[in-house]
């Protein structure tokens, strides 16, 4: 069994959250190395080669995102971005409560590597707990003088500052998240500009995902190597996917990148006893589904894409011949309806219109045209947003649309027949 | 910037070949080949914002549709504004558009000048797969004084909420909740309310927002349109008066007005239209027998007047005369005035009726777009904001969009955007950036002496623009036309007359037998409230032209029924020296005679010939080519009488401050807008407040040397400084001018909330 433990390594046998079991494991031997003895050029150079990508959904290469930084004099921000929000996605959650110190010094590594002097978390508000549990870590570790002014007598300084959201799945979105950290609406902004050049505040800004910044920890101590040996040609490393759904053992499994899904499910359990596979969505509740022909796949990147779907940000959700695909559909498009932060056209009231006439396929109440409508107007309101949000509504909703019709067409009106 | 501007890109839209400076948007540079994208969210004055996606076009090469409204110009792009593809497009956004949109058309102000109509007929499919329910949201909702909000018919383009934001600087509306049950409301649950709200009703491209005024009153097909100028203050916006059987029922921004008002009109001048048939209005000269007014004739009322300046003039000499206000009448008109008095030996001429001492920026005058594009811009004296809105949005735009730097000297009021706030002139000028090459300098025109301070502390080689934001609208004009004591028209040399200030000493010693006010209201607005009562009380003759019985009107024996700016014609001169036509899109009530045609009776009882009306306006012209040569705060300007004010030991100095829905004219007398007018109220520093116990929402009685101002509304203010109490100026309930200037004030009751009494 492929599973490793990298990022998950002591979660479950010591008490990471204590500052000290987590140095006398290594902890912040890193950070302290990067800032006695390596430049940010160092840093980047890195998280550039060692193919590390972004593990918040989209997969940008961390180095190259944070190289678009443009070389001016203004300050710079750090900001992780903790609202892990997506319908399936429970890996930052746990790595925030169970190795927060790991996240830390993830968030000061990139930090650094950027040459900022003040990083942000955006922690989503729902988790009360693992914002406490971060707080106490990252005070253990200002009282350690890893955080704050003149950080191991180098002359450089960083402040980490931890805020909390309200619970808007909206807020996950990069620029929705900054303008949310600045008090404001939590609603993506027009782009162009790029964070990168107009960002929080309006300063140039790199958003990074909770396990992309811990990534960066190993990276350091094993050297960009050990990590582009693992993966796929262009998928790099390991990756924490969250199994859910029709298994026997869901959970947050470790695994290298490229792993194949059929051994996924596997490392999960399996199916229960005498169910079949129908489906996985493989990335999260925006993903579309794949089926029996693509159980084979390396679970990466490209591989994801080219079979319709997306890895995404790890959410791993199987579904076995229990499942009502109709239910399933009718729950995604609502969520996404109302997590829309409503300020384009398509997004607002085509998701509106999908769930309503979705609920109606739910009570049975299914209109023939409106088989025709779910796939025009699903299909026609992607691309046109302003953000992701409203292009995730389509790619489940069309898979199982196309894949499992009659589960539709049985949701249809029953016309009565009077004798 | 200046590189990018000249540098063109070459493209293609729909066919025709058009180069366009780089950086264009797409939305823009099809307007070149006169082709129009469908819009909501984008507005030329707000930018893109990218929420609508209705602007969908294709550009080759590209497989998803783009939006026009955020998408630059490129080298050899070639566009499609219309094809099946981008129909297809358009007409799902329609759809999508429609799917909760109330079927409120026929009850809706908007209809027949809607975007959503308008671009359903042009792009929609004309049908629908909706099977559902619409989503049912507040209707009717009282969004503050002057606005009711459907957020039914929202379409979400966020434009009145980035106006208020990027505009106003005030960003009081914001989106609220999400997704489909998101709703337009204030951040704050308070009213919505500042100096420029209407425009949103014109942003809206939707029946979402609208005014109160014009709430369910017409179609605009059925509505006379007249481009005019607004003349309630002396920025001078282009506007047009809507007016349907003979009622004036709302006026629009002139989009284009790029000069001036920046396609925005503030709520004065927008909403400040519903007095012309007041039932209050004067329409019949009135002549004080004893203490009260009879209507008499226009003939009786031309011969008595005529009569009481001869008999003046033969027994005591031209001196003996003297005449007011000019400030709201039109440049023909008060040209007319000063023409006719001179013509009989009057010298006493003087448009200022208020505070105000000059009105002409002089040789340093800029233009408004100069005012955009300073560095710095200080502003001495009272508030732009409530004394030329409008104007006042270009130095927000000037701080918020270039950066300009804002120090405001002694400020009465917050400003909403970033500002360096001194208290005298000398830090002011230390507070200007080093490296500002371009300062405008705002003034009130009142403090001639802190003005030419101001001046004199500005770095040297730097350009120096100056404005002077005016009391009455056409104070500027009135002051180039020769109402002046020392000025004929074009700042001529005159033989000296006496200006308001010695008239006003004279009259109170008996040494003035006829006064004419035209269009002004001393009893209110001069600083010396008590002075102009005894004078006018002193003069056997005082005869006002007046809309309504004004507290001058009230001290006058004669009263002259005047036209308002919307009955006549004519041109008016701006702040910043644009001659602007003032065009009537109203009729004016039978025995209402504007100023000019009351000068012309009166004339025609003296025997004096005016110049006819083609000489009349090619004067005005010459007047105001004249380049005027003096600067901020010239001696020519000064009064006779300046006091010095000094920091009381005992007691308050009245410090007043403006406030655009004040006076007790128009303003007074229009039932729309009374929920706008400011509140009785005094403003104190915290520290007074301490002093006096008082906190706001207390009452307070005000007395000095045996004058009394009684049950002011008391409201605590961060940085007014101490010492100083401030009023509003021009409220008739309570006159700002109440006492004389200088006076120390004590303050002798305070009704706490709960009404208890205290003796101070
Ligand atoms: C609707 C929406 C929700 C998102 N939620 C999250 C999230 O909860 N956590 C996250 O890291 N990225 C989220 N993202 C992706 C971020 O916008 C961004 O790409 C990411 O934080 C960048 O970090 P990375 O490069 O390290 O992946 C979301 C994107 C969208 C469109
Ligand atoms: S796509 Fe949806 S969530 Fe994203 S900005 Fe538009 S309305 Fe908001
Ligand atoms: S109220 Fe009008 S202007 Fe404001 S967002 Fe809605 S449609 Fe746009
Ligand atoms: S700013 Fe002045 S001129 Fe413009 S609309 Fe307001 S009152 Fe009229
Ligand atoms: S006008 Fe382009 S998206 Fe609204």
């Amino acid at each position: 069994m492929p599973v490793v433990k990298v990022l998950t390594d002591g979660i479950g046998e010591v008490d990471l959250r204590s500052i000290d079991v987590y140095r006398s494991r290594g902890g912040y031997v890193q950070w302290e190395r990067a800032v006695r003895d390596l430049t940010p050029a160092a840093v980047l150079e890195y998280a550039d080669k060692s193919g590390l990508r972004g593990r918040g959904g989209a997969g940008f290469p961390t180095g190259k995102k944070w190289s678009f930084l443009p070389g001016n004099d203004k300050p710079r921000y750090l900001v992780c971005n903790c609202d892990e929000a997506e319908p399936g996605t429970f890996k930052d959650h746990m790595l925030l409560e169970f190795t927060p110190h790991l996240v830390l010094e993830g968030i000061l590594l990139g930090a650094y590597g950027i040459g900022s002097h003040h990083a942000f978390i955006y922690i989503r508000g729902e988790f009360k707990e693992g914002y406490r549990i971060f707080t106490q870590a990252l005070e253990a570790a200002r009282a350690a003088g890893f955080v704050g002014k003149n950080i191991f007598g180098s002359g450089y300084d960083l402040e980490v500052t931890v805020h909390r959201g309200a619970g808007a799945y909206i807020c996950g979105e990069e620029t929705a998240l900054l303008n949310s950290l600045e008090g404001k609406r939590g609603e993506p902004r027009l782009k162009p500009p790029f964070p990168a050049v107009a960002g929080l505040y309006g300063m140039p800004t790199v958003v990074n995902n909770v396990e992309t910044l811990a990534y960066l920890v190993p990276i350091l101590k094993n050297g960009w190597e050990w990590f582009a040996a693992v993966g796929t040609e262009r998928s790099k490393g390991y990756k924490v996917v969250s199994i859910s759904g029709h298994v026997q053992r869901p959970g947050n499994y470790e695994v290298p990148v490229g792993t194949p899904v059929r051994e996924l499910i596997e490392i999960a359990g399996g199916l229960r006893p005498g169910r079949t596979f129908k489906a996985v969505q493989p990335g999260g509740g925006s993903s579309a589904c794949i089926f029996d022909e693509h159980l084979d796949l390396p679970y990466d990147y490209e591989s994801m894409a080219k079979a319709g779907s997306m890895m995404g940000s790890g959410a791993f959700v199987v579904f076995d011949d229990t499942t009502d695909f109709v239910k399933a559909a009718y729950n995604l498009v609502r969520f996404f309806a109302h997590e829309s932060c409503g300020q384009c056209t398509p997004c607002r009231e085509g998701g509106h219109w999908l769930e309503a006439v979705l609920e109606r396929f739910v009570h049975g109440r299914g209109l023939r045209s409106d088989l025709d409508m779910l796939k025009r107007v699903s299909s026609t309101i992607t691309g046109l947003n302003l953000c992701a949000l409203g292009d995730s509504i389509e790619p489940f909703l069309k898979s199982v649309i196309n894949r499992f019709p009659e589960q539709f067409e049985g949701k249809l009106i029953k016309e009565t027949v009077t004798a | 910037m200046a590189d990018n501007a000249a540098e063109l890109v070459s493209l293609t839209i729909d066919g025709v070949p058009l180069k366009v400076p780089k950086g264009t948007l797409l939305v823009e540079a099809a307007k070149q080949i006169k082709q129009e994208i469908p819009v909501y969210c984008y507005h030329t004055k707000l930018g893109p914002a990218g929420l609508c996606r209705v602007c969908l076009v294709e550009i080759e090469g590209t497989p998803k549709l783009q939006i026009a409204c955020n998408t630059p110009v490129a080298d050899g792009m070639v566009v499609r504004t219309q094809n099946a593809k981008v129909d297809a497009g358009r007409a799902m956004i329609l759809e999508l558009l429609l799917v909760n949109h109330p079927l409120d058309c026929p009850v809706c102000d908007k209809g027949g000048e809607c975007d959503l109509q308008d671009y359903a007929m042009a792009y929609a499919r004309g049908t629908s797969d909706l099977a559902d329910p619409k989503t049912s949201k507040p209707k009717g909702v009282d969004l503050g004084p002057t606005i009711v909000l459907d957020e039914e018919r929202c379409v979400v383009c966020q434009r009145c909420v980035r106006f208020d934001d990027i505009i106003v600087g005030d960003p009081q509306l914001v989106l609220k909740d999400r997704g489909v049950r998101d709703m337009i409301a204030t951040a704050s649950g308070d009213p919505y309310r500042h100096n420029f709200t209407g425009n949103v009703t014109e942003l809206c491209p939707v029946g979402a927002l609208t005014s109160k005024t014009y709430r369910f009153k017409s179609r605009p097909w059925d509505l006379d349109r007249t481009q005019t100028t607004c003349t309630q203050c002396s920025v001078g916006c282009q506007m047009f008066s809507d007016v349907r059987f003979g009622v004036p029922l709302r006026t629009m921004s002139v989009e284009h007005d790029d000069a001036i008002s920046d396609g925005w009109l503030c709520d004065r001048g927008r909403y400040n239209i519903g007095f012309y048939d007041a039932k209050e209005r004067i329409t019949q000269p009135l002549y004080k027998r004893g203490d009260t007014f009879m209507q008499i004739s226009w003939d009786d009322a031309f011969a008595l007047w005529a009569r009481a300046i001869t008999d003046a003039i033969h027994l005591s000499g031209p001196q003996s005369v003297g005449t007011i206000g000019g400030g709201r009448l039109t440049n023909e008109e008060a040209y007319v005035a000063q023409y006719l008095f001179r013509a009989l030996g009057v010298n006493n001429l003087d448009w200022r009726a208020g505070r105000q001492r000059q009105a002409t920026p002089g040789s340093r005058g800029g233009t408004l777009a100069d005012l955009e594009r300073a560095n710095a811009i200080v502003v001495l004296g009272d508030s732009p904001a409530d004394r030329a809105p409008v104007l006042d949005l270009r130095i927000r735009k000037a701080v918020k969009r270039a950066n300009a730097t804002l120090v405001r000297v002694a400020p009465l009021d917050v400003s909403p955007v970033p500002s360096i706030d001194v208290v005298d002139v000398a830090q002011a000028a230390a507070a200007l950036p080093a490296t500002a090459s371009s300062i405008a300098v705002v003034w009130d025109g009142i403090d001639a002496a802190a003005v030419e301070r101001l001046l004199d502390a500005l770095p040297e080689n730097v350009t120096v623009r100056t404005y002077i934001t005016s009391e009455q609208g056409n104070a500027r004009g009135a002051e180039t036309m020769g109402m002046h004591p020392r000025f004929a028209p074009g700042f001529a040399a005159a033989e000296n007359g006496l200006d308001t200030e010695a008239m006003l000493a004279a009259a109170s010693d008996g040494a003035l037998a006829v006064l004419s006010i035209f269009g002004a209201n001393p009893a209110l607005r001069h600083p010396n409230g008590p002075l102009v009562r005894a004078a006018l009380a002193k003069t056997p003759f005082v005869v006002v032209s007046e809309l309504f019985m004004t507290e001058s009107a009230k001290l006058a024996t004669l009263v002259l029924p005047a036209k308002g700016a919307f009955e006549k014609n004519g041109t008016t001169l701006n702040a910043t020296g644009d001659a602007l036509p003032v065009n009537a899109s109203l009729q004016a009530p039978e025995g209402v005679l504007s100023d000019l045609e009351m000068l012309v009776g009166l004339a025609e009882q003296l025997g004096v010939n005016l110049p006819a009306q083609e000489a009349v306006h090619a004067a005005v012209i010459e007047a105001i080519a004249q380049a005027p040569a003096f600067d901020l705060g010239d001696h020519a300007f000064r009064t006779r009488a300046a006091q010095a004010a000094t920091i009381p030991a005992d007691g308050l100095r009245v410090a007043v401050h403006s406030n655009v829905f004040a006076g007790d004219g128009t303003s007074a007398h229009d039932e729309r807008i009374v929920a706008l007018r400011p509140l009785a109220e005094a403003l104190l520093s915290t520290d007074d407040a301490k002093v006096y116990g008082v906190s706001s929402g207390d009452r307070i009685d005000l007395e000095a040397g045996g004058l009394t101002l009684h049950n002011l509304s008391v409201a605590v203010r961060a940085g007014i400084a101490r010492g100083t109490l401030v009023l509003v100026d021009g409220l008739a309930t309570a006159p700002a001018n109440s006492f004389a200037p200088g006076a120390v004030v004590r303050v002798v009751h305070v009704r706490k909330g709960d009404s208890t009494l205290v003796e101070a």
